[in-house]
C-alpha cells in the first residue's frame, strides 16, 4: 500500500469537505454535516488502516519552499505517537462530528458550524503528521484559527465574541515564543526535522540548547492552557458544547502534550523540571478552581486543566509515552462527559447552571448512566481507562520525585471531589427548574456517540488491546514503571493508593453538598473560602490590572506617537507630499498632448546626459 | 551577391522553428474568412474559436516546453532569429496573456454594439508579434515586430469609437508612440552607421545584428555616437514599459482604452519591453553596463516612488491599476539592474515574477470588465461599494488579485516579490531594495482601500438608513460559466503558487 497517498488522503479529506462546504453549502446546512461528517468518516476509516497495518516508521517530505539554502518543506512523519493520535483526532473527530448533528439541529448557521469542525480536523491533522516544526507551526497557527472561529459561533453573545478573542490572544502569546524557538532551533541544530532532530540527539556529545527548549515550550503553554497562560480555556467554553468536547478537551488541547513529546528528544533536564511544576502546579489549582464553578461545562474545563497536568507532568518526568496514554484515554473520557453535559444542556433548553439542574436521572436515565461512566473513567476507578493511565503517572512521580508526588495525589482526590459534587447535584434528587423538569432523553446521533466514547472510556486502557504499533509507545515505559514499583516494594501501597483518593473524593462531596442540593453548600456555609477560590487566584485581575495600567499606558503613549508623529507628521506630511505630486502629477497630466512631446524630450536629454556623464 | 550566398542564407530559414507564431497568424486569418463564411447567426462562435486555437497552442507549445533538451537555443533566419529557453517560457506567457484578453474581449464586447472579429484579429496578431519580438536578434526584425504590435495596439485602443475618451486616448498613444518610435529607429540608425565605420576598431558589414554590435559596442564602449544611440534605443524601450520620465502617457491611455486592452498594454506589452530590455542590455549593450546601471537605478527608484505615490490619490481604478503598473515596472527594472550587476537568479526571478503580475493583473482585470459599464473610462473606486456582499465570486477574485499584486502571503505575488528582492539584495543595491520595500508598503494603501471599499461597509448614519438595505450603485455583469471558470484558473493560480511553487523557481534558475 502507498502510505503517503494513504496519509495524504487522511489529512485532505476534510480540507476538502471544509472548501465545499464554504464556497457551495453555506445555506444548506444538512448537506454541509454529511459532507463532513463523510469525510471524517473516510479519514477516521483509513487513519485505522494505517494503525493496523503500517507497522513501521514512514516519513516522506516534499520541498515546499526553497530559498538559496534555506529549505521548507511539508512532509509526514509517523511513528507509534503518530498512529495513537491519528487514531485518536479521526475517531473522536467522527463521534464529535456525529453527536453535532443531533446537538446543533436547530441552529441556523450549520454550514459554518460543519466548516469551522472539517478546517479544525484538517489543521489538527496537520500538527499530528508534520515532520518537521515550520510545517508544524503552519498548523499550528491554523488550529488556533479555526478555534477562535467555532468559539465565536454565538458571535452575537458578548460572552463569545471576548472570548474568542482572549482564545486568540493568549494563544498568539505562546506561539511567539514558539516562532522564535524554531527560528533559533534551525540557527542552532540547522534542521527543524523531527526526525533529524531524534537522529542528532542520539548521537554523542550532542548538547541540547535549554534556551531554545524554553522558547519551544511557550507554544505548549499557550495551546495546553497552562499556567500562566491558563485563562482562556475555561472562557472558550462559550463556543458550543461539542466544539468544546473536541477542540477545547479531547485534541487540540492535547496537541500541546503531543508536541512535547515530538520534541522530547531536544528538551534538556531544566526545562523538564519547568514542564514538572506547571504540570503538577496546574493538577490542584485547576482542582481548586473547579469547586466554585456552578456551569457544568466550566467545571469540565477546569478538570481539563487539571489532566493537562497530569500530561505535563508525565512528560516533564521523562515519560511522554504515558503522556499520550493519558491523552488518550482522557480524549475518550472528557469526550464523553463534555457530550454527556451538552445532551444535558440540550435537554435542558440550554440551561448550565447545575443548581438548576437536578433530578436527571429520572427524565434521562441513559444519559446518566453514560455520564456516569465518564465520571468514574475521570476519577480513576478501579479498571476503567483512567485508573490505568493516571495510575501510572502516579507512580512514576511516586520514584521521581516526592513533593510532585504529593500533588498529584492531592489532584486525583479533588477531581473525585469536584465530580462527585457535579454528579450529586445535577443528577440526583429533583428538579429545580422548569428547564431541567422538561428535560427529555436525547435523540438517536447524540446518544450512539455517547455509547460509543462510553466503551472506549471503559477499556480504551487495557493496552492489551491496543494495536502492536501503537502498543510501543507505552509498553516500555509501563514495564519501567512497573520494575520500579515491584523493586521499591510499594505495590501494596498503591493498591490502596487506587482506591483512597476518589473513594474519599466521593464520600466527602456526598457528605458535604448532599444529594440534589439547592444552594452551593461551600459558598453557603464556608463563604471567605469560595469566594477565595472563586477568585482563581486573581489571574484574571492581574492581565487586566497589566493591561489596564500597563499596556493601556504604552499604547497610550504609542497612540500618542501615532497621532503627533504618525497622524500629524507622516500621515499628514505625507498628504501634503501628495497633494503637491498630485498637483505635479495634474500639471503634468494636463492632457495636452504638446507638454507630453515636450516632456519626453526633456527626458531624452535627462537620460543622455546622464549618459554622457553631466550629472 | 550570388546564388550560393542566397543558398547559404536559406538554409538557416527553418520556418518550423516559428511554428507557433504562424499558427497563430493563421488562425487569425482563420477568423477572417469565419467572418466572411459564416451565417450571421453563427458569427457568435468566432470568440470561442480564437480562445480554442489559443488553448490548443498553448497546450502544444507547453508539451514543446517541458520535453525541451537544457542546450537548445538556436539562431534561425541568417542569425535574426534567436530561440533560447526564454524565448520559449515567453510564448507561454504571451498565450496565456493573449487567451486571457480574448476572454475580458468577450465580456466588454457582450455589452457594446462594436465590431467583435477584429478584436480577437487583432489581438493574436499582436501576440504573435510578441513572440517575434522577443526572439529577434537583429534591428530589423525587432523594429518590424515592434511596429507590428504597436499599430495593432493604436487599433486596440481606439477600439471603442462610439466612445470619445477611447478616441483620444488612441490618438495621444499614436502620437507618443510614433515620437517613441521615431526615437528607437534614429538610434537604431545612429548605431548602424557608427558600427559600420571601418574606421572603427570591431565594426561590421552587418552592424544591424545584435551579436556583431555587442563586438562593436565592447571596443568603443566610449564613443558619443555608441552612447546616443544606445540612450535613444533605451528611451524607445523606456516608452513601451513606462518607467519616469516616459509614463506620462499611461494614466490616460489606461484610462481611455477599453479594459481588456487595459489589460493588454499593462501585461503583454510590458512584459515584451522588458525581456527586449534585458536581451538588449545583456546582448549589444553588455559593453555600456557601467554608464547604464547607475541610470537604470536612478530610474527605478524614482520610477518605484512615482508609481506608487501618484495612485494615493486617484479614485479611477482603470489609473489606480495603471499607476500602479508603473511601479511594478519601477521593481522590475530593479531586477534588470540586477541582472546587469551580476546577480545569478534575477533573470529568473524577473520571468517569474512577469507571471505572478500576469496572473493577479488578469484577475483584477476581469472584475473591472464585470463591473465595467457603458462608459467603460468612468471606473470609480465608489463603484465598488457592497460589491462583496452581491458578488462574493468576483470580489473574492478582486481580494486575490490586489492581494497578489500587493505581494501579501501567501499569494503568488508574494513569492514573486520576495525572489526579485532576495536577487536585488544578492545584486548588492541595498538603497534600490530599501527604495522598493517603501514602495510596497505605500502600495498597500491603494489596494488595500480598493478592498475596504469592496468589502467594508462605511457607515453613514442618518443618511441612508442603516448599511443592510443600501444596494449597489452599479450594475455588475454575473460571470458566465465560462467566465467564472477562466477567473477561477487565475485565483487558483494565484492561490496555488502562492502556497507551492513545486520547483518551478528552481527550474526557472536552472533554465534561464
Amino acid at each position: 500500500m502507498d502510505w503517503t497517498k494513504v496519509f495524504l488522503s487522511i489529512l485532505l479529506l476534510p480540507l476538502v469537505a471544509a472548501l465545499v462546504n464554504m464556497l457551495f453549502l453555506r445555506r444548506n446546512g444538512t448537506t454541509a454535516a454529511l459532507v463532513s461528517i463523510t469525510a471524517a468518516f473516510f479519514s477516521m476509516v483509513l487513519a485505522m488502516i494505517a494503525l493496523f497495518k503500517c507497522t513501521e516508521r514512514y516519513s516522506v517530505s516534499f520541498p515546499w519552499l526553497s530559498l538559496g539554502d534555506f529549505q521548507a518543506s511539508m512532509g509526514i512523519y509517523y511513528n507509534p505517537m503518530t498512529a495513537t493520535m491519528l487514531f485518536v483526532v479521526t475517531f473522536v473527530g467522527f463521534l464529535i462530528h456525529v453527536f453535532s448533528v443531533g446537538y446543533m439541529s436547530d441552529d441556523p448557521a450549520k454550514g459554518r458550524f460543519f466548516t469551522g469542525l472539517s478546517i479544525f480536523m484538517f489543521s489538527m491533522l496537520g500538527i499530528v503528521l508534520a515532520d518537521n516544526l515550520i510545517m508544524m507551526f503552519v498548523f499550528w497557527e491554523l488550529v488556533g484559527f479555526s478555534s477562535y472561529m467555532l468559539i465565536a459561533h454565538y458571535w452575537n453573545t458578548e460572552e463569545a465574541r471576548s472570548a474568542c478573542k482572549k482564545a486568540f490572544i493568549m494563544n498568539r502569546i505562546g506561539d511567539f515564543g514558539m516562532l522564535l524557538g524554531i527560528a533559533w532551533t534551525y540557527w542552532h541544530y540547522k534542521t527543524v526535522n523531527l526526525q533529524a532532530l531524534e537522529v542528532f540527539s542520539s548521537q554523542p556529545g550532542f548538547v541540547i540548547h535549554g534556551g531554545i527548549a524554553l522558547l519551544l515550550i511557550c507554544g505548549f503553554i499557550g495551546k495546553s492552557a497552562q499556567f500562566p497562560l491558563h485563562t482562556w480555556l475555561p472562557d472558550a467554553m462559550a463556543g458550543p458544547t461539542p466544539v468544546s468536547a473536541l477542540i477545547h478537551a479531547a485534541t487540540m488541547v492535547a496537541a500541546g502534550i503531543y508536541f512535547l513529546c515530538r520534541i522530547f528528544c531536544i528538551l534538556d533536564a531544566q526545562t523538564l523540571e519547568v514542564i514538572v511544576w506547571l504540570g503538577s502546579g496546574m493538577v490542584v489549582y485547576a482542582g481548586i478552581c473547579a469547586f466554585a464553578q456552578t456551569d457544568i461545562k466550566k467545571i469540565l474545563a477546569y478538570s481539563t486543566l487539571s489532566q493537562l497536568g497530569y500530561m505535563a507532568a508525565a512528560v516533564g518526568l521523562g515519560f511522554p509515552g504515558l503522556a499520550l496514554f493519558h491523552t488518550t484515554t482522557h480524549a475518550f473520557f472528557k469526550a464523553l462527559l463534555f457530550l454527556g453535559s451538552g445532551s444535558v444542556i440540550h435537554a435542558c433548553h440550554h440551561e448550565q447552571d447545575i443548581f438548576k439542574m437536578g433530578g436527571l436521572f429520572k427524565k434521562m436515565p441513559l444519559t446518566t448512566a453514560l455520564f456516569a461512566i465518564g465520571t468514574i473513567a475521570l476519577c480513576g476507578v478501579m479498571f476503567t481507562s483512567g485508573y490505568f493511565s493516571k495510575d501510572a503517572i502516579i507512580e512514576v512521580a511516586y520514584f521521581k520525585n516526592t513533593p510532585v508526588f504529593i500533588l498529584l495525589i492531592l489532584g486525583a482526590f479533588l477531581t473525585a471531589g469536584y465530580m462527585g459534587r457535579l454528579f450529586y447535584v445535577a443528577f440526583l434528587g429533583s428538579p429545580k427548574s422548569q428547564n431541567s423538569e422538561h428535560a427529555h432523553e436525547s435523540g438517536f446521533f447524540m446518544l450512539v456517540s455517547l455509547v460509543v466514547l462510553a466503551g472506549m472510556s471503559l477499556i480504551g486502557g487495557y493496552t492489551q488491546g491496543w494495536a502492536p504499533f501503537a502498543r510501543q509507545l507505552v509498553s516500555g515505559e509501563l514495564d519501567t514503571v512497573h520494575h520500579q514499583i515491584v523493586s521499591l516494594q510499594a505495590e501494596g501501597l498503591f493498591s490502596v493508593l487506587g482506591i483512597l483518593p476518589w473513594a474519599i473524593g466521593f464520600a466527602i462531596a456526598l457528605l458535604f453538598y448532599g444529594i440534589g442540593a439547592k444552594k452551593d453548600a461551600l459558598q453557603n456555609h464556608l463563604p471567605s473560602v469560595y469566594s477565595f477560590v472563586n477568585q482563581k487566584l486573581w489571574f484574571d485581575e492581574i492581565y487586566g490590572f497589566y493591561v489596564r495600567n500597563v499596556q493601556q499606558r504604552f499604547a497610550d503613549i504609542l497612540n500618542f506617537c501615532d497621532v503627533v508623529l504618525v497622524g500629524g507628521l507622516l500621515v499628514r506630511g505625507t498628504a501634503g507630499l501628495v497633494g503637491v505630486v498630485g498637483m505635479m502629477a495634474r500639471s503634468l497630466h494636463v492632457g495636452n498632448i504638446h507638454i507630453y512631446v515636450y516632456w519626453f524630450l526633456a527626458g531624452l536629454i535627462i537620460y543622455w546626459s546622464f549618459a554622457m556623464g553631466y550629472f | 551577391m550570388n546564388l550560393e550566398v542566397f543558398k547559404v542564407f536559406a538554409e538557416s530559414n527553418i520556418w518550423s522553428a516559428l511554428w507557433v507564431e504562424i499558427a497563430l497568424v493563421l488562425l487569425a486569418l482563420g477568423l477572417l474568412v469565419l467572418e466572411l463564411v459564416l451565417p450571421a447567426n453563427a458569427k457568435r462562435t468566432i470568440p470561442s474559436v480564437a480562445i480554442a486555437g489559443q488553448i490548443i497552442l498553448l497546450v502544444l507549445a507547453s508539451i514543446q516546453l517541458i520535453q525541451m533538451p537544457d542546450d537548445c537555443s538556436g539562431m534561425y533566419f541568417s542569425q535574426m532569429i534567436l530561440q533560447t529557453p526564454q524565448s520559449a517560457i515567453m510564448r507561454i506567457f504571451f498565450l496565456l496573456g493573449g487567451i486571457f484578453v480574448s476572454y475580458l474581449g468577450t465580456v466588454y464586447l457582450a455589452r457594446r454594439e462594436l465590431p467583435k472579429m477584429e478584436f480577437f484579429h487583432i489581438v493574436l496578431v499582436v501576440t504573435a508579434a510578441f513572440m517575434i519580438l522577443v526572439q529577434s536578434h537583429h534591428f530589423v526584425v525587432f523594429f518590424v515586430a515592434l511596429e507590428t504590435l504597436t499599430i495593432g495596439f493604436y487599433v486596440l485602443v481606439a477600439y471603442c469609437r462610439t466612445s470619445s475618451a477611447s478616441l483620444e486616448a488612441g490618438l495621444k498613444f499614436l502620437i507618443l508612440g510614433g515620437f517613441s518610435s521615431a526615437m528607437l529607429l534614429f538610434g537604431i540608425v545612429l548605431l548602424y552607421g557608427v558600427a559600420g565605420n571601418p574606421l572603427l576598431p570591431g565594426y561590421s558589414t552587418d552592424s544591424m545584428n545584435f551579436s556583431n554590435l555587442a563586438t562593436f559596442i565592447t571596443q568603443n564602449p566610449t564613443n558619443p555616437l555608441v552612447l546616443g544611440g544606445a540612450v535613444l534605443v533605451l528611451v524607445g524601450m523606456a516608452f513601451k514599459i513606462g518607467v519616469v520620465p516616459f509614463q506620462i502617457w499611461v494614466p490616460d491611455v489606461y484610462q481611455g482604452a477599453p479594459t481588456p486592452v487595459t489589460a493588454f498594454l499593462a501585461v503583454c506589452s510590458k512584459a515584451a519591453g522588458f525581456i527586449v530590455i534585458i536581451n538588449l542590455l545583456n546582448g549589444p549593450f553588455l559593453g555600456l553596463s557601467d554608464v547604464f546601471i547607475p541610470l537604470l537605478a536612478v530610474v527605478a527608484g524614482l520610477t518605484i516612488l512615482f508609481g506608487n505615490i501618484a495612485p494615493l490619490s486617484q479614485r479611477n481604478v482603470k489609473r489606480v491599476m495603471g499607476l500602479s503598473g508603473v511601479a511594478h515596472a519601477g521593481y522590475l527594472l530593479a531586477g534588470v539592474v540586477a541582472i546587469l550587476c551580476g546577480s545569478a537568479i534575477a533573470h529568473g526571478a524577473i520571468i517569474f515574477y512577469l507571471f505572478t503580475y500576469l496572473l493577479g493583473s488578469f484577475a483584477v482585470f476581469a472584475v473591472m470588465a464585470h463591473v465595467s459599464q457603458k462608459e467603460d473610462e468612468i471606473q470609480e473606486i465608489d463603484h465598488y461599494e457592497n460589491f462583496a456582499k452581491h458578488n462574493p465570486f468576483l470580489a473574492l477574485a478582486l481580494v486575490c488579485g490586489l492581494g497578489s499584486l500587493a505581494g501579501i502571503p501567501p499569494l503568488a505575488g508574494f513569492i514573486g516579490k520576495l525572489i526579485l528582492f532576495i536577487a536585488i539584495f544578492k545584486a548588492g543595491l541595498y538603497t534600490l531594495l530599501g527604495i522598493a520595500i517603501l514602495g510596497v508598503v505605500i502600495s498597500i494603501y491603494y489596494y488595500f482601500g480598493w478592498i475596504r471599499e469592496a468589502f467594508f461597509h462605511i457607515y453613514a448614519i442618518g443618511e441612508r438608513g442603516t448599511t443592510d438595505d443600501r444596494e449597489q450603485l452599479v450594475d455588475v455583469l454575473k460571470p458566465t460559466p465560462m467566465h467564472a471558470l477562466a477567473i477561477g484558473v487565475l485565483v487558483t493560480g494565484i492561490l496555488v503558487l502562492g502556497f507551492y511553487q513545486g520547483g518551478l523557481i528552481d527550474r526557472l534558475f536552472y533554465m534561464l
